[in-house]
């Protein structure tokens, strides 16, 4: 246990001392002021009932930023310790592969909370400029940071295990954004598919309408169990790579 | 403290490592050679618990490396052969980090951390980021990371390449010393180093051991072939036909330079003939400036050992 915490807080550390997270971090601000934008032109046009919330939580620059930043926050995760070859120095010290695995985990997924942080602050902007006595409900808010944590869970869990495939982080970045992009495309289908059965499966996996749920604020169970089972079989496969080495 | 047993390491198409078995016993400094290629590095990242054996066993202080990996990690410091180092960290930060993941907490951390860097002679540098550090601080960064947590066996991958020879003395003094609490199995291409530091030497070849004694013994089982070296001002031919007639003499080489000639002698007992070959000398009555016995060095010896001849085997 001491061992996770003192990787997690190095691997979180080391997002603080590395370029690529303050420019992903800003990318991924102007996008979601993007979104925000819009949420207030929305609401700029008289009370728009409880689904406004999907504006900054269902649209299409959310999704821009969930594709991208995961992939690029992840893809140094095991890709850059292979290529150093600190993953030696890394993997003989008194750790567990599991540990480690977690702990890279934990510390990305902290990083990316980190990131939404600033966003809290629209509340209060809303809240400060809106006429509206309460512009924004709660309820709904809560809904889609939920949703977005645990979308962003499973993702970042793609983008661990597309890391530890590989010792190039671009190779890692693009195998991670393959992967989230068929999961996410392949939620579509619940609206093109011509069969019935495929159309009905299809909803069960489509994250775009999760988000949709989640930002109306109705958190339905399925889902959450989904992210966070979908999160568990990546981090178990990534473990498994990681072992890997000993069965050479 | 070490031992391995019929250690074999196969990647897809070579074998790494073939049988290799040897100990290494409590407060020894062993030192690991051999050319590039041959095992080295590998049968380090298997003790280190980094790489699984195909065959055979090794295990330190009693754990297995493979079983007990977690227990065998704990009690070694193991610094690779390219010191691998987060660049992005300080000096301190990175230390105080491996000391944590290394189970070393609270004051005691602060206290190893400053005795390591007092030893490695890092006191200055501590703010400092690594990415910006010489190679040769690098080093030493790696050094003090492997010894921070007090590890009872030292797994050392070519610790002082890199170094300038200042730096390299300064290792191996601490090399030295830190053998007097810690096992220490180091691997080198330096021969004199290891004729300075190790105890016992190892030597490996295409993945198997070739000779494992101490550098003395290992000089004298080649005595055999040792070479009297003698400058004499006299005839080349009558030289070389008087030399050759003296007992134990087994071969003779003349050059001959200003009306000196320099006869290298190949014999069995160069400590009996150069008696021998003065008297010789004396009762021709040439002259005679130098008479040396040229001991052969560790290199000739792993030179000999390790000589790849075409069929692949060792010469």
């Amino acid at each position: 246990m001491r061992a996770f915490l003192t990787l997690w807080r190095r691997e979180l550390e080391a997002y603080f001392l590395s370029p690529i997270a303050y420019v992903m971090t800003i990318f991924f601000l102007v996008i979601m002021g993007f979104s925000f934008w819009m949420l207030v032109s929305v609401m700029a046009q008289g009370p728009a009932g409880v689904t406004v919330m999907k504006e900054l939580f269902g649209s299409f620059f959310f999704w821009i930023a969930m594709l991208i930043v995961v992939p690029v926050l992840t893809m140094r995760l095991f890709a850059e310790e292979k290529r150093s070859g600190t993953i030696e120095s890394l993997m003989t010290a008194p750790v567990t592969d599991t540990a480690v695995v977690l702990a890279k985990y934990a510390g990305a997924f902290g990083f990316f909370i980190v990131m939404w942080l600033p966003t809290i602050a629209y509340a209060y902007i809303l809240k400060a400029f809106s006429p509206l006595s309460a512009p924004v409900d709660l309820g709904p808010m809560a809904g889609g940071y939920l949703g977005a944590f645990l979308l962003g869970s499973f993702y970042i869990s793609v983008g661990l295990f597309a890391s530890s495939l590989t010792n190039n982080q671009i190779v890692a970045a693009i195998t991670s954004f393959a992967i989230i992009c068929m999961a996410f495309f392949g939620g579509f289908l619940t609206f093109f598919a011509r069969s019935e059965g495929l159309r009905s499966v299809a909803a069960y996996f489509s994250s775009v309408s999760h988000m949709l749920d989640f930002s109306r604020g109705a958190v339905d169970t399925r889902p959450i169990v989904l992210c966070i089972s979908a999160t568990a079989l990546m981090l178990f496969a990534t473990v498994k790579v990681i072992e890997s080495r000993k069965w050479k | 403290m070490i031992k391995v047993q019929q250690l074999t390491k196969r990647f897809a198409g070579c074998v790494a490592v073939d049988g290799v078995s040897f100990e290494v016993a409590r407060g020894e400094i062993v030192g690991f050679l051999g050319p590039n290629g041959a095992g080295k590095t590998t049968t380090m990242r298997i003790l280190a618990g980094y790489l699984p054996a195909t065959g055979g066993s090794a295990s330190i202080a009693g754990y297995d490396v493979f079983h007990d990996s977690i227990e065998v990690r704990r009690r070694i410091g193991y610094l690779p052969e390219n010191v691998p180092l987060y660049p992005e960290m300080r000096v301190d930060e990175y230390l105080h980090f491996r000391a944590r993941l290394k189970g070393v907490h609270g004051r005691n951390r602060r206290k190893r951390v400053d005795e390591v860097k007092g030893m490695c002679g890092l006191g200055e540098v501590g703010r400092r980021i690594i990415g910006q550090l010489s190679k040769g601080y690098r080093q030493r960064v790696g050094l003090a990371e492997s010894l921070v947590h007090d590890p009872e066996l030292l797994i050392l991958d070519e610790p002082t390449i890199g170094l300038d020879p200042n730096q390299i003395r300064q290792v191996r003094e601490l090399i030295k010393d830190l053998s007097q609490r810690h096992t220490v199995l180091l691997s080198t291409h330096i021969l004199p180093e290891v004729e300075m530091t190790c105890r016992r030497v190892v030597i490996i070849h295409r993945g198997k051991v070739v000779a494992s004694d101490t550098p003395e013994n290992l000089k004298r089982l080649r005595e055999g072939g040792s070479d009297v070296v003698a400058e004499i001002r006299g005839p080349a031919e009558d030289v070389r036909a008087k030399l050759a007639a003296l007992p134990g003499v087994t071969g003779v080489a003349v050059t001959e330079a200003a009306g000196w000639c320099r006869a290298v002698v190949a014999c069995e007992q160069e400590a009996a003939l150069r008696p021998l070959l003065f008297d010789a000398v004396a009762r021709a009555g040439w002259g005679l400036r130098e008479l040396r016995a040229e001991r052969k060095s560790l290199e000739d010896i792993f030179v000999s050992l390790t000589h790849a001849d075409p069929e692949g085997r060792g010469a």
